[in-house]
């Protein structure tokens, strides 16, 4: 089975100059993790999830494990400045550039292998030759994907 | 490595195939400061190294090995270490930074001035390297909260470290080393070193506020949260904050008047050390006893311990030849055996050194040289602005790089995790002529006290 079969087609996405606080209201409203980052002739440029804005929130400092327990700061204050100042930056300062992108020929083990092995996003973009983004496929669209095989099989 | 301990070059006759002691001890020497330098290895294992091969070479005996180490030192070094690593644990640097910073209604250059005074004060009593390491990880919280660039807070925090420690006989690991060698008390050190320190301490924050200071700005909604942090959150066990409040304090009051009991500050230190260890786990299960004993003696800095004990056999290895000594009849011959030259001399040579070297082995092998230079100068009494201009060459000589004393590393190996790297030339570009003006201010202090 190749990856254009149970990738999903038309997916939502963003452009790489849009304020990243807009895109996460879509995302909220959609329900939506993360989304492939394009730029205006449509390739693929990198992808903005939940967990990528986050980090840009949460300080260095913090992340470096030298100030771990901090009861004493005003933190929500301290974030929501945090929050401010990366909502209004463009995607393409927050995006991760590093994704995991597979051909539209691939099978359907090669491209679960390949979300297992890369193991910072659940989504694998399917991308073409000249960059075009095709589709993406989720875990959860390769074990739906499983199961309906699998009962079809019974 | 004492005035009385000293020993008159020998000429060993055991000496590995049949090698000129000098040379050997010599090379030993270099062979280990290189090799520190080069920061691939670690440095108490290079002078653990370095002093086997000083007694499997022959240069010393195991038992003129022993008696070079100064245990007076280590003894102040490892008591200290103890005392610190448990006071850390109550939050109380984390409290005193947070005041500190709301106690100027969080306006981003009093927050500097502050912190860096803070810093000093602590570095004074305490090791620097455990200073930086707990305000420098709030100050970049409280730089966040306000807004500002960290770099200039970090930098003011790093110069006022050293010269902080500059003030005490427990400040710096330098003055530990001198105080022990010449029998100079805690109480010298407060008449003699600590009052030229504010003067230094403040010229410097003056420069700093001129480099950085006019650019310093935060709007009113930052100020503001830095005036929302609660410094009561940060104390994180009252009671031991108590118990190590009243041992700081005993110990600190024990140093002032050690000399005039006749007690080396080591044993004020271990003693004090001792008692907090036993305070700190009072009435608990002995399970528990013993597991918080393992805690704190697994926080204690044994790599700096060994490097000491090491560098002692070391450079007593190269003292036993002679080499010293005759590195005193240069110095003195190059300085024409005038005094007030010759404390200049050790006063500038001590402050590049020790910028572009560890201070810590550059100290250990300029005491035995100015001990060696006591006859010449009409005894051993007659040496003590020499001790001072060494005193203030090493530490404030800290301040000259990045890589000038452990406190600046630690501080910039923070930064460089939390993503506001500190680079090595621009630190220097800052850092090197501030250090110049205090070694001058040092200078006049010394020749307007002691030379004239």
């Amino acid at each position: 089975m190749l990856a254009t079969e149970f990738m999903i087609d038309q997916p939502h996405t963003c452009l790489i100059d849009e304020p990243v606080g807009d895109v996460f209201l879509r995302m909220r409203a959609q329900g939506l993790r993360m989304l492939p980052v394009l730029d205006a002739g449509g390739c693929v440029k990198g992808v903005l999830s939940t967990y990528s804005v986050l980090g840009h929130i949460v300080p260095d400092y913090i992340l470096s494990g030298d100030l771990s327990a901090i009861p004493y700061a005003p933190d929500i204050d301290m974030l929501r400045t945090h929050y401010t100042d990366v909502a209004g930056r463009l995607v393409g300062g927050v995006m991760d550039e590093e994704y995991l992108s597979v051909g539209p020929g691939e099978s359907l083990l090669s491209v679960a292998a390949a979300l297992v092995g890369f193991g910072r996003h659940e989504y694998a973009l399917v991308v073409d030759k000249d960059g075009l983004l095709k589709g993406m496929i989720s875990a959860g669209d390769i074990l739906a994907t499983l199961r309906k095989i699998t009962c079809d099989a019974r | 490595m004492h005035g009385d301990s000293m020993v008159e070059p020998v000429v060993n006759h055991h000496v590995i195939f049949g090698l000129d002691p000098l040379w050997l001890a010599v090379s030993i020497l270099l062979l280990v400061y290189a090799v520190v330098m080069m920061e691939k290895f670690n440095r108490a294992v290079l002078s653990l190294l370095g002093a086997g091969m000083m007694i499997l070479g022959g240069v010393l005996t195991q038992q003129q090995a022993v008696a070079g180490v100064d245990f007076n030192t280590i003894g102040l070094l490892t008591g200290m270490m103890v005392i610190v690593a448990i006071s850390q644990k109550t939050g109380m640097f984390q409290y005193v930074a947070i005041r500190a910073a709301k106690a100027v209604k969080g306006q981003p250059w009093g927050v500097l001035a502050m912190l860096a005074t803070v810093t000093a004060v602590f570095s004074a009593f305490l090791d620097n390297v455990t200073t930086v390491l707990l305000i420098a990880p709030v100050t970049l919280l409280i730089t966040d909260a306000l807004g500002v660039r960290p770099y200039p807070y970090l930098f003011s925090q790093i110069l006022a470290s050293n010269i902080g420690g500059t003030a005490t006989l427990i400040g710096d690991p330098p003055n530990i080393m001198i105080g022990s060698a010449a029998h100079l008390s805690f109480y010298d050190f407060l008449l003699h070193l600590t009052p030229i320190i504010p003067v230094i301490f403040l010229v410097t924050l003056l420069l700093i506020w001129m480099m950085f200071g006019r650019d310093l700005k935060a709007s009113d909604e930052h100020r503001h949260l830095i005036m929302a942090f609660n410094e009561n959150e940060a104390i994180k066990d009252h009671v031991l904050l108590k118990k190590c409040l009243l041992v700081l304090f005993l110990v600190i009051a024990g140093f002032t008047v050690a000399h005039q009991f006749h007690l080396e500050p080591a044993s004020i230190a271990m003693t004090g050390a001792a008692l907090l260890l036993l305070l700190q786990t009072w009435g608990k299960p002995l399970k528990d006893k013993d597991h918080a004993f393992e805690g704190i003696m697994a926080e204690v800095e044994w790599t700096t311990i060994f490097f000491f004990v090491g560098l002692f056999i070391v450079v007593t290895g190269v003292e036993h030849t002679g080499a010293i000594k005759w590195l005193a009849d240069q110095t003195l011959a190059m300085t024409g055996g005038d005094f007030n030259a010759t404390v200049a001399a050790v006063l500038w040579i001590s402050a590049i050194a020790s910028a572009l070297i560890d201070n810590i082995p550059f100290v250990a092998t300029m005491i035995p040289m100015i001990h060696d230079m006591g006859p010449s100068f009409g005894g051993e009494d007659m040496l003590m602005p020499l001790w001072w201009a060494l005193a203030l060459g090493a530490c404030l000589g800290g301040n000259g790089s990045l890589i000038g004393a452990s406190a600046n590393l630690i501080v910039a190996g923070f930064a460089q995790r939390a993503g506001q790297p500190i680079p090595f030339l621009v630190f220097m570009k800052h850092a090197f002529g501030l250090m110049l003006i205090s070694v001058a201010i040092a200078h006049v202090y010394i020749y307007l006290r002691y030379l004239i």
